[in-house]
Order: structure tokens, then C-alpha cells, then sequence
């Protein structure tokens, strides 16, 4: 079981990066102290002078071990008043998205009144961090802060798999100013960043062509509103415009109407993510894991929900197999996050049920499926086009430029469909 | 970043001082102009325009280059004694080959090692002011280089971290290009931490050199010491090298005072004696110095600056007594130079001078020193009587000495550079065996006169003796009397001595400085370090001896002129820093440690230990004042607890005060206020302090009522009661006025009751975790 997935709900995940609320943890951080490599180099060499000073009357050998020796002492109490009026926060560590980087902030704060602290690095050091699929992609560092300064740093990770990465424990570190000691201040606060899925360029032609035409393609909406073509119209209600006045029907009966112009709106997709299968009745070919065509297959479900939001599209995710909250068909940013914080949250241990999780059968939307090993077209509706997970590599442009320039005339990837979308 | 920008400069500087620092110490000024030059050369080249730099095989193959040369000058040369020098060289030239290198982690740790290795070479080379003055410079600079090493090693290492593995074949970097982050007014707080760095590194060095143990007395009585370097020797060795030291350092300057109290310059030099060499080792071809094993005197000088006689018993002086005051420039030694026969001595602070009752030589013994004498004055006589020489030398007339001499084949030039005196000379008849003392000293003396007058007229001086070879088999003196004819003062003293004593005519030859170099303006005598000088002594009585120099005056005259330069006017001051050096740090041994520690606590003692004693005194006579009797004691007992217990509580309660305030932020608020504050808002202090305890520390971060409401989602009992503090503080914090509950009790009994309904719900809290 994957954590911060909450099996039980079948709301939202939330995004646990947002409002993040810090648990307990210790006001004063935590201090160590280790001597570095060059530090016990040094040390040697100290001695070795030391005792040379020593059995030689030679006055400026003995001046030179003692500017040595002062250089360690000095070193340990410029770090030690340096790190000790430090103060550090993770600040907001939100989502991520594998094979993007991911961007930790931290806020660090130096309450002294007198000394500046320099060459800080900060680094995550708990063992679940690492576990969780968080790869260090770059360290934050922090050439100075002033006293009483506060100042942010960020350091960069790489997120290799989606689900929750947890983050435990971070440490502020220095070698500053001689690299002979290294202190180190820990800090804990564990936090939880959501991993949504990777997402693939596909080929723009493709969802244009499965939704063209069909009854997920553009057209006239039931609605009246918007400025585009003629509606209706009605019986005038005090507030109209008078632009919407329909004078030569005014000037036929008599009566005041106004006229009601429509709204277009856009294509709809509905993708439906098929994990009814669980995943050791899935069907894989020699070499080929079972579970990674899972994951692929929310790959190419997180890549379809980009392609409809870059292309305007209102777009809804479904997920069979698995509980998942009802979701409106919608266009935007925030609901393009929360599908992909959905698919962020799956969790493929558990028990998969019955049923297609399919809104209302009323609904006029392409669907399309998507499924791991194979087609299986009784869990959609008829029209509704097939993909398994095995296409994801097809479908990718391979280019990788963003889509929009897809020549009409291109013919889509092999696409499994059923019913009225047969013919690819 | 001007702080990354900043550390190659500290990096060339860093080893541009040790460079220079270790040339110093050699005194090898061609080394120190190449090196120069070559080192902003370099900085030119990698850190001008083009910024180039020398691939890795072209700068290791002038390392290669370097280790050979100096491998081949030293084997060729064979003098194990410069061993040290040819590291020493190598490491200057690696360096350089260093600095026009590629700067790489290695090559910097490379120079940074190098560097101070090159110092602690030249530690062992040199205990000159100058190099000291540079050792410290380069502490500084190599403490400003270290920290900007880190800061520029890290900023290198963040950089990397952001970049792909690939990066060499191209690969796109994944994390964004680093941004450094940098908070206000790095720069002047860098540099205040560079400053604080290095005070801390001298401060700290400054007691470690103090307190360092030393089992040597390295400027001791028996020792040598730091004055062994200045041109001035207590033994003369004729191979030791080709040159003697031509530096124009001022090493003190000498007053002549006449009866009348008035300064003047003598007709003659004037020579100051610093060690008396009486035997000559022909198989080491050196003179040894005399020390009488026994009848030295040591005389303690009073602290008032008078005269202590320096004869044993009293002494009648008949005739003018005449000054010398003496003023240390540079020149620290435990040697006291004076002119021949003193008759008291006065120091600036009190000192125990020995004195030889053989040489008359003088030496400063004081045990419980902390430094070096700085000024003395000498009594003396310029023709010192009979009964002076004799009170001096304790009737320890040394009759039979300094007669004979080893090498055999002198005695035949000896005797033929006599026959070749001029009859000018007009010499008394040679002694027989029947001849009186009388007799044989006048003989004596005017033989002296005359081979000194012969070799001033017939022989070559000269200062640079690599015109004139070492006759392997052949003894120098031997060589300067038949072959060259040539050579510095010590091979005219050494040449005189041994035709003196070759034609039995006691002798000896004596070692100091003459001072020939008068200041108008100032009245007085300017001795250099080139000044050091050897001469010969005759015996002219029982305990009388006569001073006879065989070196042509006008060429030590011409000498100094020629050497002398504008400078000259300025070295004092540098002298006097030098002194200071040399006394206080070059000769600091066990000796000045126990007189510190010994001053330190006799310092303890009277400071402390009396006033103790003062005020048990104090006590005891208030007692009897008031009629305490026995009880007395209990009562001070009383009131010294009663005071130390309120000073305690005093103590308590300002650090719970500057507690508060630090907890309560109330920095901005105004004296009434915040002091209202103080008073009513401890209780949420209290409340986190309870918290803490129990394993709840607010973050620093949250505010109280956000730590509320965290805790209230954990532990509801919990969260609820600090909520209730928390709005509690609130009111009184921002409410402005004292708060009052409802029941009419005061503001402190309700901020109890909110603490124990906290305790209460941690108490709650906490059960079932000692439960579980």
C-alpha cells in the first residue's frame, strides 16, 4: 500500500503538499559534529609540526604550529557560532510529476545579531526520501546569510516513480571556513509530495480525429449565453440589453422580446482508465511486467487528459476497477491537477471492484478506454475508442515538440476501437 | 559573485607571500626577483585577456624539470647543511610551474600545501624579522584564501551537482542552472568574518606559543642565541664560506661619554669586545673561544640604574673614567659588548652580568628574564691601571698562555716576515731566557705593531674570497700567509695570532664590532651588522693586554662607504621592530616561560592573596567591634549566603526576563508596555515550557494559534487547552489591558488556571501512551 493514499474515501486526494501542515517537531534542531578527511590530514600534519616544534629550539616552527593549531580551534568556534543561530523550514514542497523536476524550497533563517553564516548545504538525508522515488538531482546551497537575514534555497529532485514521496528529515551542513569540520544542524519535518504521473506528448491528430464529427466534437451548446449564432427568443425580462431587443419583432406585435444568442463549447473526452483486471490476471508477453503496463497505462491516461487541456478540450477522467470520486466534465488548469493528483494517488495494491465508473449514460462525450494488457470493449460503450498501454510508445510524438502543427493528413497511430470508432 | 571572483587573487597572493617569504629567509634575492616576476607573469597569462594557461604535460614537465635542476645543484654542491634550501627551492619552482597550470581542486590543494610547506621551510631556515613579519602575512592571507577556497569549492560543487552525468557528450541538464543565493551585505560581513578569523587564529596562536612547552633555552646563557646570525661569531671558522656578511642593518649604536659629561668621537675606532678565542683546532681550521672554568663573577645590577662594579673588592681608579652608553637597536644576545676592561656596568633594569676574570669578557646570565636587555652603560678607562686590570682579573693573570700554535711550518715565515721588517720599525733587542717581563711584553708589543703595520702595507683586503681557492692538504692561515695574501679581518687576526705565537709572543684574538661610524647630529657610534670585526690581542703585562688590529682601516672605512645608501637613515626603525622580534619572540625559551609563570604567580599572590588577607583582617576587627565574639564567623557565614543567594535570584530572574522577552518578541514595544507584557504574559511562556516537556515544542514557525489547532487534530484535550491559552495570550498581548475572568479572580489566578487545565490534558494525554 502506497502511502498517503486513503483507501477508505473515495474524495480527492489531497494535495499534500498544499496547506501543508507541519507536524510536531523539535524547536532546536539537532547539532553533530564530524571531522572531514582533509580535517584529520590536517590534524596530522599539525601533530607532525607539534612535534617537531617540540624537540627543535627553533622559535618560529613553534609559532607557525601554533597558527596551526589556532586555525582548528577557530574553526570549530567560526562554524559553531556560524550554525548555531540557524533556523530552517521546508517551505511548500508540492507536487511533482515524474521525469520533471521537482523543486524543494527551504527557508533559512539566522536569528544572530552578529554573525552571518556562509557555505550552507542543504540536504534531505532521511532513508525514505530516497525510497520513495526522489532522486537528488541538485543540492541547495547558500553562499551567505546575514544576521537576522533570512533567505530561500532550493535544491532539485528528480521524481522517478508516481505515488506519495515522503520527506523526513533534512540537514543544514558546513564546512565553513576551513573544510576541517563539518557541522551539521538536523531539522525534522516530515511532509508528504504527490508524484503525478509522467506525462508523454501525444500526437495531436489523434484526439482530434477520435473526437471529430462524433458527438464529442464541437458544436452548438443547449445553452443559451455567449454571442455566436442566433438562439431563440424569449419574452424580454427587465435588465436585457437593448442590444438584445428583437425590434422587428417589436415592431410586429408589439411586444417587447429579446433575443438569445448560443454558446459553442468545446469537444468533450471522457478517458476511462481500465485497472478492473488485477494485475496478476493481467495478460503480459515474455520479459514484459505486469505492473509496468499498469503504470503505463496511467501514463498514457495522464497524457491524454494534457493533450485535451492543451488542445481546450473538456475533459473528465473515469477509473474503473479502482474507487474513484465522480468527475464533471471540465476544462482548466485546476481540473486538469486534479485528475492528474487522482491518477497520482492510485493505488494498484489494492482489491479492484465491478462496474465502469462511467458518469451519467446521458452524457455526450467521446470516451476513451484505456487498458493495460488488452481491449475489452464491455466495459465501455460502443462508440468509445480502445487503447491499451502497449500503444503509449505509438502514440508519443516522437519529436516531442508541442503538438498543434500534426498534419491533417497523417494517419493515427493503430488504434483498437469497437462499435462506430472501428476503422482506424 | 565578487566573493568567488576574489579567491584566485587570494590564491596567487597566498603563494606569491610564501614564495617571497622563503626567498627572505634564504637571503637569496635573485630567487626572490625571478619568483616575482615569473608569479605576475603567470597571473598575467591565466588571469589577463587570454586567460591561458599551460596544458598538464607542459606544467608537469617543468616540475619534472624543476626536481632535476635543483636534485643536480645539490648533489654537485654536497653540502648536506643546505639540504633543507634545495627542498626548499624545488618546492618555489614547482610552485611557479603551479601557477601557469590549469586551476583544477588538485592543482589548488597542490599551491595550498605547497605554500605553507615552503614556509615551514624557511622556518628552518631563517629567524629574521622580516621573515616573521612575512609568516604573519601569509597567516592572513592564507586564512582569507582558505575561506574563499570553501566558498568557491562549493559553489563549483552545487554547480555540478545540477549538471547531467553526460554533460561532457552534451547531455541536457535536467535541474536549472544553479542560482546563488546570497543574503544582504555579504562582502564587508565576509570580510568582518576574515577579520574576526584571523584575530581568533593570532589570539589563539598567541597563547600556544606562550604556554607551548620547551625543554631548550634557545637564547640561554650557554646558548649561542638569535645574535649568532648577525655577522658577530664566538668562534672563527676560515672555510666556513667565501663571503662575510656586508648588511648594513643597524644593530646598536655606541656613546662615548667623557669625565665632563659630554659625548665625543674618538681618534681611533672604537672596539667592542664580544668573545675571546684562544686556541686554534688546525683539523676544524677554527678558532675556539677561552671560558675560565672557574672564578667567574657575577655581578646583579641595581634597579635604580647606578653602577655596579664589575672588579672583585674595591678599586681606586686614578685617572679619567670615561662613558660608554650602548643602545640595542636590532641586536638581541645574551653578549654584552664593551671596550677592553670595564670597570661597572649600569643596566636599564636589573640584570646579572658574569665577567671573565680571563678575557674580561662580559655576558648577561639574568635567569629570570622575559626578554633581552635593551640599553646599558660601561665604566671605563681608556688606559686602565694596573690595579684596575688586576681587581678585574682576581690575579688570574693566565701566564704561559696563548703562547703556542700548532702548525709547525709558520714558524719559519714568522720568522722571515721578522727579518723582513723594515728597519723604521726599530725593534727592541730580542728577549733572551735572562730577559725580564718587562722586557719580553715591550719586545712583544712592538713586534705586534710591526707585522701589523708589515700586513696592512703587504697584504690584500678583501671580502670575497672565491678568488681564492681552498688548498686541499694546506691550512687556510698557511695560505693566506705564503700563497694569496688576501682575505677578510678574521684571516689578519688569524695570520697575526699565529706569527705572534709562532715567535712565542702571547696572543689572542678577539671577535665583536668595531665602531668606526660616527653620528654628528646624534653623537654617536652607528654599529651594523657589517661592522662585526676580529682583531688580536698582545699581551702587555701580567693582566694587561693590548689591542692590535692588522686590518687596513681604510678598507673597512671604504667598505662601509661603499655599501652605504639612503636607506641607512630609515633602518632604525626597522631595527628596533627587529630587536623587539628578536628579543621577544626569537629567544622567547623555558627560562622567560618560568620567569612568567613565576611573576604570574607572585602577581596572584600579592593581588589576591593580600587582600584576602585584608579583608579576613577587616572581618575580624568589625567582630570586635560589635562584640560578635565566636559567633561572628556564622554571622558573615549568614550574610554572605543570604547575599549570594539574592545575587542568584537576581541572576534567575534576569535571564527569565531576557527569556520573555525573546519569546514574546516585544522588541518594539514601549518601556510600559513591555514591561506590562513581562508581567502578564509569562504564563504562555509557562505553557510552552510544559508543552516542550512533554514532547510538544512549538515550532518556531507556527504561531500559537496555528500550534493550537495542530495539536487540536492529534490530541483534542491537548489543543483545546493551548487553544485557550493562546487566545489568552492574544487578548493580552494585542488587547492592550489586563485580563479579568469572569469569576472576578485577577489576571494571574486565571492564567493558572489555564496552566493546570494544560497540565491536565498533557497528563490526560500522556497516560495512554505509558499505557501502550
Amino acid at each position: 500500500m502506497q502511502p498517503g493514499f486513503s483507501g477508505a474515501s473515495i474524495d480527492f486526494p489531497r494535495d499534500p503538499g498544499h496547506n501543508a501542515r507541519v507536524p510536531v517537531v523539535n524547536d532546536i534542531p539537532k547539532r553533530r559534529t564530524r571531522v572531514v578527511r582533509a580535517g584529520l590530514i590536517y590534524a596530522t600534519v599539525v601533530l607532525a609540526i607539534g612535534i617537531a616544534a617540540g624537540s627543535r629550539p627553533n622559535n618560529l616552527l613553534v609559532w607557525v604550529f601554533a597558527c596551526l593549531l589556532a586555525a582548528l580551534v577557530a574553526s570549530g568556534i567560526v562554524s559553531g557560532w556560524m550554525l548555531m543561530p540557524l533556523r530552517a523550514i521546508r517551505v511548500e514542497p508540492r507536487r511533482g510529476r515524474v521525469g520533471e523536476p521537482l523543486l524543494v524550497r527551504y527557508e533559512i533563517r539566522n536569528t544572530s545579531r552578529l554573525f552571518p553564516a556562509f557555505d550552507l548545504h542543504v540536504v534531505e538525508t532521511d532513508s525514505t526520501s530516497v525510497g520513495s522515488g526522489l532522486t537528488p538531482a541538485g543540492e541547495a546551497w547558500v553562499l551567505h546569510v546575514g544576521p537576522g537575514d533570512r533567505v530561500h534555497a532550493e535544491a532539485v529532485f528528480r521524481p522517478t516513480r508516481r505515488g506519495t514521496a515522503r520527506l523526513s528529515r533534512f540537514e543544514v551542513r558546513s564546512t565553513f571556513p576551513f573544510d576541517l569540520l563539518q557541522k551539521t544542524l538536523v531539522f525534522s519535518q516530515p511532509a508528504d509530495v504527490l508524484i503525478h504521473p509522467e506525462i508523454r506528448v501525444l500526437r495531436e491528430e489523434i484526439l482530434r480525429r477520435v473526437t471529430a464529427g462524433g458527438i464529442g466534437g464541437q458544436r452548438i451548446s443547449g445553452q443559451a449565453g455567449g454571442s455566436d449564432d442566433f438562439f431563440g427568443v424569449r419574452e424580454y425580462r427587465p435588465g436585457d440589453s437593448v442590444r438584445q431587443i428583437a425590434w422587428k419583432r417589436l415592431a410586429g406585435t408589439g411586444k417587447l422580446a429579446s433575443i438569445e444568442r448560443s454558446r459553442s463549447v468545446p469537444p468533450r473526452v471522457r478517458v476511462l482508465l481500465d485497472l478492473s483486471r488485477a494485475t496478476a490476471a493481467l495478460r503480459v508477453g515474455e520479459g514484459e511486467d505486469a505492473r509496468a503496463l499498469e503504470e503505463d497505462a496511467i501514463v498514457l491516461a495522464a497524457s491524454f487528459i494534457a493533450l485535451a487541456d492543451r488542445l481546450g478540450y473538456e475533459y473528465a477522467l473515469s477509473i474503473a476497477g479502482l474507487p474513484s470520486p465522480p468527475v464533471a466534465l471540465r476544462r482548466g488548469h485546476f481540473h486538469r491537477e486534479k485528475l492528474m493528483s487522482l491518477l497520482a494517488a492510485l493505488d494498484l495494491e489494492r482489491p479492484r471492484t465491478a462496474g465502469n465508473g462511467l458518469a451519467a449514460s446521458d452524457e455526450r462525450s467521446t470516451v476513451i478506454v484505456i487498458h493495460a494488457d488488452r481491449a475489452e470493449t464491455s466495459i465501455a460503450p460502443q462508440n468509445a475508442w480502445h487503447f491499451t498501454a502497449r500503444q503509449l510508445a505509438q502514440l508519443t510524438d516522437r519529436a516531442g515538440r508541442p503538438s498543434g502543427d500534426a498534419s491533417e493528413g497523417a494517419q493515427p497511430a493503430a488504434v483498437a476501437t469497437t462499435g462506430e470508432g472501428a476503422a482506424a | 559573485m565578487t566573493l568567488l571572483r576574489q579567491y584566485r587573487l587570494a590564491s596567487f597572493l597566498q603563494a606569491l607571500v610564501a614564495m617571497v617569504a622563503f626567498s627572505i629567509a634564504e637571503l637569496d634575492f635573485g630567487m626572490l626577483f625571478t619568483s616575482v616576476v615569473l608569479a605576475m607573469l603567470s597571473w598575467y597569462a591565466t588571469e589577463g585577456p587570454r586567460g591561458r594557461t599551460l596544458p598538464d604535460w607542459a606544467a608537469n614537465l617543468l616540475v619534472i624539470a624543476a626536481i632535476g635542476w635543483e636534485a643536480f645543484r645539490f648533489l654537485a654542491t654536497g653540502e648536506l647543511a643546505d639540504a633543507m634550501g634545495a627542498l626548499g627551492r624545488t618546492m618555489v619552482w614547482i610552485l611557479l610551474a603551479k601557477l601557469f597550470a590549469r586551476r583544477t581542486a588538485s592543482e589548488e590543494r597542490q599551491r595550498f600545501a605547497l605554500s605553507t610547506m615552503l614556509v615551514i621551510a624557511g622556518c628552518l631556515q631563517s629567524v629574521q624579522f622580516a621573515f616573521g613579519l612575512l609568516i604573519i602575512v601569509f597567516a592572513c592571507v592564507s586564512i582569507w584564501s582558505a575561506m574563499l577556497w570553501r566558498l568557491a569549492r562549493s559553489a563549483e560543487e552545487a554547480r555540478r551537482s545540477r549538471e547531467p552525468a553526460d554533460a561532457a557528450k552534451g547531455g541536457e541538464a535536467f535541474a536549472p542552472p544553479l542560482e546563488i543565493v546570497v543574503g544582504r551585505r555579504a562582502v564587508p560581513q565576509f570580510r568582518g568574518l576574515v577579520a574576526a578569523s584571523v584575530l581568533a587564529v593570532l589570539g589563539v596562536g598567541i597563547g600556544v606559543f606562550i604556554l607551548f612547552p620547551r625543554f631548550a633555552d634557545i637564547g640561554g646563557t650557554g646558548g649561542r642565541g638569535p645574535g649568532a646570525t648577525t655577522g658577530f661569531n664566538e668562534e672563527i671558522r676560515l672555510r666556513r664560506g667565501d663571503r662575510i656578511t656586508e648588511s648594513r642593518r643597524e644593530l646598536f649604536t655606541v656613546r662615548w661619554i667623557d669625565p665632563d659629561g659630554s659625548s665625543r668621537r674618538m681618534l681611533r675606532p672604537i672596539l667592542l669586545r664580544g668573545a675571546v678565542l684562544a686556541w686554534y683546532d688546525p683539523s676544524g681550521e677554527r678558532w675556539v673561544p677561552m671560558r675560565a672554568e672557574v672564578g667567574i663573577r657575577t655581578v646583579r645590577t641595581p634597579e635604580d640604574g647606578a653602577f655596579a662594579s664589575l672588579a672583585r673588592g674595591a678599586v681606586e681608579t686614578t685617572g679619567s673614567v670615561s662613558t660608554v652608553d650602548i643602545q640595542m637597536r636590532s641586536y638581541a644576545t645574551d653578549t654584552i659588548f664593551s671596550v677592553y676592561a670595564p670597570i661597572a656596568i649600569a643596566t636599564s633594569e636589573p640584570r646579572s652580568v658574569a665577567i671573565d676574570p680571563a678575557t674580561l669578557v662580559l655576558r648577561d646570565v639574568s635567569r629570570d628574564r622575559t626578554g633581552r636587555y635593551w640599553s646599558y652603560s660601561l665604566r671605563v678607562q681608556p688606559q686602565p691601571s694596573a690595579e684596575v686590570l688586576a681587581a678585574l682579573s682576581s690575579g688570574n693573570s693566565t701566564r704561559g698562555a696563548y703562547v703556542t700554535f700548532p702548525i709547525e711550518e709558520i714558524r719559519p715565515i714568522a720568522e722571515e716576515i721578522l727579518a723582513s721588517l723594515p728597519a723604521s720599525a726599530s725593534l727592541p733587542p730580542r728577549p733572551v731566557p735572562s730577559s725580564t717581563d718587562a722586557e719580553r711584553a715591550l719586545w712583544g708589543r712592538e713586534v705586534a705593531r710591526a707585522v701589523a703595520a708589515y700586513m696592512r702595507a703587504n697584504f690584500e683586503y678583501t671580502t670575497d674570497l672565491s678568488r681564492f681557492p681552498r688548498v686541499e692538504g694546506e691550512d687556510p692561515i698557511l695560505s693566506f700567509l705564503t700563497r694569496y695574501r688576501a682575505g677578510h679581518c678574521e684571516y689578519f687576526a688569524s695570520g697575526l695570532c699565529a706569527v705572534l705565537r709562532s715567535l712565542g709572543i702571547p696572543s689572542r684574538i678577539v671577535t665583536g664590532f668595531i665602531a668606526m661610524e660616527y653620528d654628528e647630529s646624534a653623537g654617536n657610534y652607528i654599529v651594523r651588522e657589517s661592522n662585526a670585526h676580529a682583531w688580536v690581542e698582545v699581551r702587555t703585562g701580567p693582566n694587561a693586554w693590548m689591542p692590535v688590529d692588522a686590518t687596513p682601516e681604510e678598507s673597512l672605512a671604504e667598505l662601509q662607504e661603499r655599501n652605504r645608501s639612503f636607506m641607512d637613515g630609515f633602518r632604525w626603525m626597522y631595527g628596533s621592530l627587529e630587536f623587539l622580534w628578536n628579543s621577544r619572540v626569537v629567544s622567547y625559551d623555558a627560562s622567560v616561560q618560568s620567569t612568567y609563570a613565576s611573576r604570574l604567580q607572585s602577581g596572584w599572590r600579592d593581588a589576591v592573596g593580600e587582600r584576602l588577607e585584608q579583608a579576613l583582617a577587616r572581618m575580624r576587627a568589625i567582630a570586635l567591634d560589635l562584640s560578635l565574639g565566636r559567633a561572628g564567623g556564622a554571622w558573615f557565614a549568614t550574610i554572605a549566603i543570604a547575599i549570594s543567594t539574592a545575587l542568584l535570584a537576581v541572576l534567575i530572574v534576569a535571564l527569565r526576563r531576557r527569556r520573555l522577552r525573546a519569546r514574546l518578541r516585544v522588541g518594539g514595544a514601549t518601556r510600559a508596555e513591555r514591561r506590562r507584557l513581562l508581567r502578564e504574559a509569562a504564563f504562555y511562556v509557562e505553557a510552552l515550557d510544559l508543552l516542550a516537556r512533554a514532547g510538544f515544542a512549538k515550532p518556531a514557525h507556527l504561531t500559537p494559534q496555528a500550534w493550537a489547532a495542530e495539536l487540536a487534530a492529534r490530541h483534542p484535550a491537548l489543543g483545546t487547552a493551548f487553544g485557550a491559552v493562546a487566545e489568552r495570550l492574544y487578548r493580552v498581548r494585542y488587547g492592550g489591558s489586563e485580563e479579568v475572568s469572569g469569576e472576578g479572580r485577577s489576571g494571574a489566578d486565571s492564567h493558572q488556571s489555564l496552566l493546570l487545565e494544560l497540565r491536565s490534558a498533557i497528563r490526560q494525554n500522556l497516560q495512554p501512551r505509558r499505557a501502550d
